[in-house]
């Protein structure tokens, strides 16, 4: 099914690099697979894109122990970035993603400057159109989040990978911390296209039991998602919309129409949607669907008048 | 051997045929849908509306488009699942996971809890292809009975006495569920006695299909450690190559 009033086009002010897509709702990195492992359910073709599982130069295992800790309204993962290296993504899924014409992000995530720096130069060679770099996963011991929450390393991050990689940059930024502004320019000046946030929040999973006069203890810490993390991702998108010129794909807690009208006035252009993936397979389809219908019905004739009139009404 | 290689699962729309308490917080419930095959040791995950994850259940028999499935209530999500009533709608994903290797070899199933659902409809399929097999199930309490095994235990480990049972009945291969505490100490007890076990694992999980490597387990393959899914590369896993942490 076209849904035609629903093409967005990200575009960066400054360069004019730009990324176009079918809809402005696209599945978060981590919870859709590499390529078309869902396409039992859905019509991948329907997706703005998929940002694929997070991808590092060597593949990695993960952490270890338990992973899942649910709460209520969300999730508390950790699941360490565990993924086939960019090796055997190349080989083995990029082909699937161009067989079966499917848009994806490529998310990347690295331990150090030169992975990212290799991974944006493997990016280049293979003609990926569109990057995501992950310097925001609470859930690894090394780099990523760290080079994540210091403008200046994330500065210096972004110009490596911009230096290296012609496509569209998208960075995405994490919320645990409470520079986001700052992070955000620093994305912005070294050449970032567009920036996409929020990645989850550092959150403590506790679970007690009082089992044969004992206190039973089980903790999980990791990085909270869902709906539950909604309010923080809106202050951070108006945070982020007040601080640069470049386009937003925001996410954090979405799951309905009414959740992209108020991430739309904080300053979102596009949508990831991830937890919501689990219950609903098909929810970034269905809500392109809602989108679309809701602009039909109420003549909105493109996705620049409906963000329009929802800031200004 | 089947192929569960093969992405055949989907979303499905079923009806609630019925639902009832049939033990001690443990209720059965039949769901009518489209869904056509399932196999023993395969798995439903079941929308619970008010939950950030689906819930995955063992599929304890299947019939006529008929998935039985049997629950312990034990928190919100089985609380909720427990009001539902005839008519009512349903949510799944469905047939998940890879289930047991069915051969045709004198086969001791031990279900050990709610963990004889997967076992029952192992029997039942076993039964329709004459495969000679005996169900050993293990309760703490006689009200926590769940009715179809063979041998009933009350009380004690369901392991109690397992290695003579094995010898007597000259069993070829072991199929189990349970608590991992209880599958760990029976693989120790195969693996020493080189009997082939399968055994189904439960794990939580968010996406059901493998990508969001939420359910991951260690396995020992051609002595390098791997990483497996309980949700798509399980539940069902070789009892030999299972890593116990």
């Amino acid at each position: 099914m076209e849904l035609k009033r629903l093409k967005t086009i990200l575009r960066n002010p400054k360069t004019n690099n730009s990324l176009t897509l079918k809809s402005p709702i696209i599945a978060a990195s981590g919870t859709y697979g590499y390529c078309d492992e869902y396409e039992n359910f859905i019509d991948l073709n329907c997706f703005g894109a998929i940002s694929t599982k997070g991808i590092t130069l060597e593949k990695r295992a993960g952490n270890a122990g338990e992973r899942l800790f649910e709460v209520k309204g969300g999730l508390i993962n950790r699941i360490g970035l565990e993924n086939i290296g960019i090796e055997s993504f190349l080989r083995e899924k990029l082909p699937i993603l161009k067989e079966k014409n499917i848009d994806f992000l490529l998310n990347i995530a690295g331990s150090t400057p030169d992975d990212y720096e290799k991974l944006a130069q493997k990016a280049n060679e293979n003609n990926i159109k569109a990057l995501e770099v992950n310097v925001s996963c609470p859930n690894v011991n090394k780099g990523c989040l760290e080079f994540g929450l210091n403008p200046d390393s994330l500065y210096e991050i972004t110009l490596k990978i911009r230096k290296n990689y012609k496509g569209f940059l998208i960075v995405k930024l994490s919320p645990n911390t409470s520079i986001i502004k700052s992070l955000a320019i620093a994305a912005q000046e070294a050449g970032a296209d567009c920036i996409s946030a929020i990645n989850t929040i550092r959150a403590l999973g506790v679970k007690i039991e009082y089992i044969n006069d004992k206190f039973v203890k089980k903790t999980t810490q990791g990085g909270l998602s869902g709906s539950c993390v909604k309010p923080v991702a809106l202050y951070m998108i108006k945070q982020i919309k007040e601080a640069v010129k470049i386009p937003i794909i925001a996410m954090g807690g979405i799951s309905t129409l009414n959740d992209l009208f108020e991430f739309f006035f904080c300053g979102a252009d596009a949508f990831q949607v991830g937890t919501s993936n689990f219950t609903n397979p098909t929810i970034c389809y269905d809500l392109a669907v809602k989108l679309n219908d809701f602009m039909v019905k109420n003549n909105f004739e493109d996705l620049e008048k409906l963000k329009g009139a929802i800031k200004n009404d | 051997m089947k192929d569960y290689n093969k992405k055949d699962y989907k979303e499905y729309k079923g009806k609630v045929i019925s639902n009832d308490l049939i033990a001690k917080d443990c209720c059965k419930m039949l769901i009518k849908s489209d869904l056509e095959s399932a196999s023993a040791g395969q798995f439903v995950s079941m929308l619970c509306p008010f939950k950030t994850l689906r819930r995955p259940f063992s599929i304890a028999g299947f019939d006529n488009n008929i998935i039985k499935i049997l629950y312990k209530v034990k928190g919100e999500a089985t609380g909720y699942f427990k009001t539902l009533k005839a008519n009512d709608e349903v949510d799944f994903l469905a047939p998940m996971g890879r289930g047991f290797n069915i051969e045709n070899k004198n086969s001791l199933l031990i279900g050990a809890g709610i963990g004889i659902a997967p076992m029952l409809f192992l029997k039942e399929e076993m039964n329709k292809k004459n495969i000679k097999n005996y169900l050993i199930s293990g309760f703490r309490a006689d009200d926590e009975i769940i009715k179809g095994s063979d041998e009933t235990k009350i009380g004690g480990s369901v392991l109690d006495n397992i290695e003579n049972i094995i010898k007597e009945r000259k069993i070829e291969k072991i199929y189990s569920c349970g608590p991992n505490i209880v599958l760990q100490k029976l693989c120790e007890i195969t693996n020493k006695m080189n009997i082939e076990t399968e055994i189904s694992l439960e794990k939580v999980m968010a996406c059901s299909i493998g990508v969001c490597r939420g359910c991951v387990i260690n396995l020992l393959k051609n002595n390098e450690k791997i990483n497996a899914s309980v949700c798509k590369d399980g539940p069902v896993f070789s009892g030999s190559e299972v890593l116990w942490n």
